[in-house]
């Protein structure tokens, strides 16, 4: 213990703050002594943080003291030369100096902090929410090398971006570019799992991944291993891989899980495999989506029949580029379609994959990131013009300190200390705010927005909320300190008073940040006010259908069918025996809900001439039972709906939707035409038409829609129940699922959601993104009437004496006024007018981003610009009336 | 008491009682054990910078080669002859102020 050494850096702190203390060795040792007792008392890590405190402490306290007040009267010290004064010392006696003069104005202080910590916490919190996404490497080995392949980018549903499993068996032959190429079913969802075990049956979401899918990206499994290739074919060994969340809330956490078996759906599959917590597959791929594990899906003809499922990813061998690899795939193709011309489904369209997931919603982020730096900007802006203001009145103290001898050089730096300590403690409010913007985004579910699940204010987003600091420090403090300390401490001292003139020139410049401020408010509110109309032009859309009081399951059989008919008996008395449940209205089945999961398949009118270039329309394909139409209140058009006689063995019949009607038959009517299409072998007799639906998104048109009877067809792996209520939907869920439970006992039926909820999700990121802007908008707003308000109490009370006389010449309190608020009216105008034309400038490109709205849409322009100038209005009424107030006698005599 | 105020004061007794080890550490011991408050090092520091430069107190280095003090030396308090005056007006101001309050102050 004896050679126990205090910590090294705290040692050499002490001994440079004692180094001119003549008795500084003693003290050294006095410490030493203490800390060796201590070692022994308490042991070596308390010992170690108590000798950092008391050096910490002391060294302080020496060095404010030797570099402080004059007053210091210590005496026979050397070494206080005016040298030092620029040093360290010197920088703690100007942050003492700084720190009293805004101890003498708390309100000041508390309310610079206060925006500041607003400002800085709006952008660390959108810089927290675009990292991942944008900034980060995704979570994957080497993410630079990984691309997404799509198979064409035009179209708009799944089936358009993904790609047959024979393009994915040639490309991975063929293709020179790819270390490895992989990829997963983008259609997983639509087969649920059930897990039989000794809890509730709980209906599950498994991805279905080539064998190498985590080999490329380069995730190893937390225990066991990776999927081999045999388990990869088709028919091969029945495997599973368990997602680290499934694992731990399912299996404890219990690593002997791997090796046993679980029974999925009714087949065994063994364990091979648990992901890391690291790798989360649905926060990347498929947000909003809680994916339970991965199973093996095979390249192979088998698969191949159904047409385009895979989203491939590939990673680049070294050398290559995306370009050089679209290059090789385009060759690629060439070749394969020159070798069979009637292929279908042959593309790629390579991008890298960070861009692919980032790209939907990279114009949303910036345009926050854009509208969290003009919040900044703001308050920036309000910030040097109260600094500006306080200006004439820091000049006589500037004066005092410059005849004692201070230089300008110290003067400019003790101002600066002041801002940036106002900055820091503002950056401090604003971590707080950022971190609990981004827990409450990371904890809302539903949002479709990728990586948002690892959304925190990390140590990047510290050190972004610190730089910011910092340079808003700089910022909002160098042209008043500049201005203040400009060698013109002579007129103070003689004029004497705090109310000296702040100079023309200030007085303008002042002006010109609240006109900035105004113009930045503005594009801020114009842009806010689009958002808002697009989001209630979303909300307001025909849906097609009634989604009140209606509420659905995902209906997943736990035992197999045998044959169709055994299939259609089991889901007719599903929707038998829940319309009858008491305060059902109806209840229908179709194999996925609008807004739900889309696919499309390629079609044409039989009879019809073949389009020039084989390029066949796409249908939406929908299966649906008889009730469900009356269910989801979806009106019939013409013909007559599905009856429970369309069945096997009679004609095979569809309906289409209007638009459906209106693209394949222009006036002509449909019923009774027919049609083909590649998703079954059949020709369709059309014998009605339905409304519309939207099924893809609000924002979306309907398409082309065609509904088949469930009875005819056997395209789905799940089907939804739907089921409209007489009743509140709370009130019926729990009878419909007991029912369901007594249908089928192994079935999960926990999970219902209202219709209500699907079309909120749908909406989610626009009101996400729509929820954060105008917040920054209001903000702006705010902060903007405050820097009106601020500058013109200043000119009205630097006027009083200008006012009086005024009032004495004749002109009554309405002149004066008219006056102020003319002015306040001017400053909001030409800022206004400013805002207008730089939204104008800007509104390309947020014109992607809106929705029933034009982005020049005058209405939002002359309301938001009417807001704008009644708060103006408003807030330099309070001015106004003080100067209207002015009694000439008593302003005279000042 | 002009020249002195009463921290001072106790911290000029205190090296007086340590006249065997007059060192600060042990003053500031005998401080914290004795006046009934906490001592920070940076105060006792500080009152010793000032009864030195009114004079009261001088002091020396004496080197000191113990492992306990990282081979530090110490320093070595002496109370002057003006300290000694010091502390003499001060007791005769306390007692004459004292003087006769006996039942006053302890009922």
């Amino acid at each position: 213990m004896r050679d126990q050494r205090p910590p090294d850096l705290a040692y050499r702190l002490l001994r440079r703050a004692l180094a001119e203390d003549p008795a500084g060795p003693s003290i050294l040792g006095d410490l030493h002594e203490d800390f060796v007792r201590m070692a022994e008392r308490s042991g070596p890590a308390r010992a170690r943080a108590w000798y950092w405190k008391e050096a910490l402490v002391l060294a302080v306290g020496r060095m404010a003291r030797l570099g402080g007040a004059p007053n210091g009267n210590a005496g026979g010290r050397p070494g206080r030369g005016s040298r030092s004064r620029l040093g360290l010392r010197g920088i703690l006696a100007d942050t003492r100096a700084g720190l009293r003069s805004l101890r003498r104005n708390p309100g000041f202080v508390a309310f610079a902090t206060l925006i500041i910590g607003v400002g800085i916490g709006a952008s660390t919190a959108v810089f927290s929410v675009m990292r991942p996404l944008m900034l980060a490497p995704l979570p994957f080995e080497s993410p630079r090398e990984l691309v997404w392949v799509a198979n064409n980018q035009e179209g708009t549903s799944l089936s358009h971006v993904t790609s047959r499993s024979s393009n994915l068996r040639d490309f991975r032959e063929l293709s020179e570019s790819f270390a490895g190429l992989t990829g997963f079913n983008a259609f997983f969802g639509q087969s649920i799992y059930t897990l039989v075990g000794d809890a509730e049956a709980e209906q599950l979401i498994g991805v279905d991944v080539a064998h190498d899918f985590l080999s490329v990206l380069g995730v190893r499994p937390l225990h066991g291993r990776d999927f081999t290739v045999a388990e990869g074919l088709w028919a091969g060994p029945p495997a599973v891989i368990l997602g680290h969340g499934f694992w731990v809330r399912r299996f404890a956490g219990d690593p002997t899980i791997v090796g046993s078996a679980i029974t999925l759906n009714g087949v065994p599959r063994d364990v091979v495999g648990v992901l890391p917590a690291t790798f989360d597959f649905s926060s990347v791929f498929a947000p909003s989506v809680n994916v339970d594990f991965l199973l093996p899906f095979a390249v192979s003809d088998e698969t191949d029949r159904t047409g385009n499922t895979w989203s491939m990813i590939g990673r680049l061998r070294p050398g290559a580029t995306p370009a050089s690899a679209q290059r090789d795939l385009d060759r690629i193709i060439d070749g394969l379609s020159a070798e069979d011309p009637d292929r279908w489904g042959l593309g790629a369209v390579v991008t890298p994959l960070q861009e692919q997931i980032a790209a939907p919603f990279r114009a949303g982020m910036l345009l926050l990131a854009a509208a969290a730096g003009t919040v900044m900007l703001i308050v920036c802006a309000n910030l040097s013009n109260m600094l500006l203001a306080r200006g004439p009145k820091r000049r006589r103290e500037v004066a005092v300190r410059r005849a004692l001898g201070a230089t300008r050089g110290r003067l400019v730096r003790q101002l600066m200390i002041e801002s940036l300590f106002l900055s820091v403690a503002g950056a401090l409010v604003g971590y707080f705010i950022a971190s609990s913007v981004t827990d409450v985004v990371a904890n809302t579910s539903g949002l479709t927005i990728p990586l948002l699940r690892s959304v925190t204010v990390d140590a990047q987003a510290l050190a972004f909320c610190a730089a910011l600091a910092l340079v808003t420090g700089v910022a909002i403090g160098v042209v008043p300190a500049l201005q203040v300390s400009d060698g013109q401490e002579a007129s103070a001292m003689s004029s004497g008073g705090s109310r000296s003139r702040g100079g023309r020139g200030s007085s303008r410049l002042r002006e010109t940040l609240v006109v900035a401020e105004i113009a930045l408010a503005c594009v801020l509110l114009v842009f806010g006010g689009l958002f808002l109309r697009s989001f209630r032009a979303v909300l307001s859309v025909e849906l097609g259908y009634d989604p009140e009081n209606a509420v659905a399951w995902q209906l997943n059989p736990s035992v197999p069918f045998d044959n169709p008919n055994e299939m259609i008996a089991y889901f007719d008395q599903v929707a038998d025996r829940v319309a009858a449940v008491s305060g059902v209205e109806s209840a229908g089945l179709i194999d996925a809900l609008p807004l739900g999961r889309n696919r499309t398949w390629g079609m044409r009118v039989v009879g019809m001439e073949e389009p020039p270039d084989g390029d066949y329309p796409d249908l939406f394909p929908h299966m649906i039972d008889t009730g469900y139409l009356e269910t989801m209140g979806i009106p019939l058009l013409a013909g007559r709906a599905f009856n429970r006689d369309d069945a096997r063995g009679s004609d095979p019949v569809v309906m289409i939707n209007a638009s459906a009607a209106r693209e394949l038959f222009g006036g002509a009517d449909p019923i009774g035409h027919e049609i083909s299409t590649g998703g079954s072998s059949n020709d369709w007799r059309i014998i009605g038409v339905v409304g519309d639906v939207r099924h893809q998104a609000l924002e979306m048109g309907a398409g082309i829609q065609v509904y088949f009877p469930i009875r005819q067809i056997w395209g789905f792996n799940t089907l939804d129940l739907v089921v409209r209520s007489r009743v509140p939907v709370g009130s019926i869920t729990g009878p419909v699922a007991s029912v369901l439970r007594e249908l089928d006992p192994g079935m999960p039926t926990q999970e219902s959601w209202t219709l209500v909820s699907t079309v909120e999700r749908a909406s989610s990121s626009r009101k996400f993104v729509l929820t954060l802007l105008g917040t920054f908008a209001a903000t702006a707003l705010l902060l903007a009437a405050l820097g009106i308000y601020g500058v013109l109490s200043y000119t009205v009370t630097e006027r009083v004496p200008e006012i009086g006389i005024r009032m004495a010449l004749g002109a009554t309190s309405a002149d004066v006024l008219r006056r102020v608020v003319g002015r306040t009216l001017l400053l909001a105008t030409v800022g206004a007018a400013i805002g207008v034309v730089v939204s104008i400038l800007g509104s390309g490109v947020i014109a992607s981003l809106l929705f029933g709205v034009e982005p020049t849409d005058p209405l939002t322009f002359v309301g938001m610009i009417a807001m704008l100038l009644a708060v103006a209005a408003v807030s330099g009424l309070f001015p106004a009336i003080r100067a209207s107030r002015t009694d000439s006698v008593t302003a005279l005599k000042v | 008491m002009a020249k002195i105020g009463e921290f001072e004061l106790l911290v000029l007794l205190a090296v007086l009682r340590q006249s065997d080890a007059p060192y600060a550490n042990r003053v500031r011991a005998y401080l914290e054990a004795n006046a009934g408050r906490t001592v920070t090092r940076g105060a006792l520091y500080r009152t010793l910078d000032r009864l030195t430069s009114k004079g009261l107190i001088e002091w020396e280095l004496e080197p000191s080669e113990t492992p306990e003090r990282g081979g530090h030396p110490m320093r070595r308090l002496i109370v002057t002859d003006e300290g000694r005056d010091a502390a003499r007006e001060s007791r005769d101001v306390l007692l004459t102020f004292f003087e006769g309050l006996g039942p006053v102050l302890d009922g």
